[in-house]
């Protein structure tokens, strides 16, 4: 089963400040739940022009007790980012996805950023597109195999409204995170404006 | 700043994202670099930041995620 979620959203800051603020979004007063922030890769392709990243996020897990009584103590988890900066067309692509828990939920956020077609006086705009894709793969083949040796907690369920459960809890919880993100993003961007950044 | 995974690397980690961010700010956004320039601080990051991964068990789960990634870029740049 598979769940999307789709959005679509403006910043008030030109595009290159939003790709800055982009990469300097933690720590903000929004993600006091992002424990760290390594990159493990930065690519400069030589013949696009193009920027590679691939970061890794640790985040302390905040699981609502609907879910949570399915699952074991999720306490923090991985989030592997990748995103790709093409500078001569305007556009940054991410991905984000969580790394452990993969086989319970998958969730997948990809977002575009790009310079918006309407353009006030001062500034420009920058639009962000983003689609989240849910997954859980619970009862289907190895991954939930694995989960039952370990824990035995799914005996007395039928997989598919426990998946169906932990995919809603997904999107609500996403679309709260989405706002909190936005948010986050709006605070550094102010900071970027505050110390003459913002015209970069 | 945000945290490295390891206390141990953040000092490597600030040093690198600092020279990140001035050259991602002031050149590359401006179109006038064609080279990383944090190269050198970046390996020398990287060198505690594996050491790190490898000891939390990570570093697998890590690399089979960059292989399987929806997004094909994650295999050709990874």
């Amino acid at each position: 089963m598979v769940k999307f979620y789709e959005n679509a959203f403006s910043y008030d800051y030109q595009w290159p400040a939003v790709t800055l603020a982009y990469f300097l979004r933690y720590p903000n007063p929004y993600s006091t739940h992002v424990i760290s922030t390594d990159t493990l890769a930065s690519e400069l392709d030589p013949v696009t022009g193009n920027l590679h990243l691939t970061r890794l996020h640790l985040k302390r897990g905040k699981l609502p007790a609907s879910v949570a009584r399915f699952l074991p103590k999720i306490k923090e988890s991985y989030i592997l980012e990748h995103s790709v900066v093409d500078v001569k067309n305007q556009r940054l692509e991410t991905e984000t996805r969580n790394l452990d828990w993969e086989g319970v939920l998958s969730v997948v956020e990809s977002q575009v950023y790009t310079p918006s077609a309407e353009r006030t006086t001062r500034d420009g705009k920058t639009d962000v597109q983003t689609i989240v894709r849910f997954e859980s793969r619970l009862g289907s083949g190895k991954v939930v195999k694995d989960v039952e040796e370990k824990r035995g907690f799914f005996s007395n369920w039928t997989t598919g409204s426990v998946q169906r459960s932990i995919e809603l809890v997904g999107v609500r919880r996403m679309r709260e995170g989405l706002g909190r993100s936005r948010e986050g993003m709006k605070v550094v961007l102010e900071q970027l404006r505050e110390r003459g950044m913002v015209g970069v | 700043m945000s945290a490295s995974i390891d206390p141990e690397c953040s000092e490597k980690k600030e040093r690198y994202d600092t020279c990140f961010i001035k050259w991602y700010s002031e050149k590359y956004l401006r179109g006038e670099s064609q080279t990383d320039e944090c190269k050198d601080l970046f390996k020398e990051y990287q060198i505690c930041l594996n050491k790190a991964l490898k000891s939390k068990g990570i570093d697998a789960m890590i690399e089979e995620a960059r292989k399987t990634s929806p997004n094909n870029d994650n295999a050709k740049h990874g």
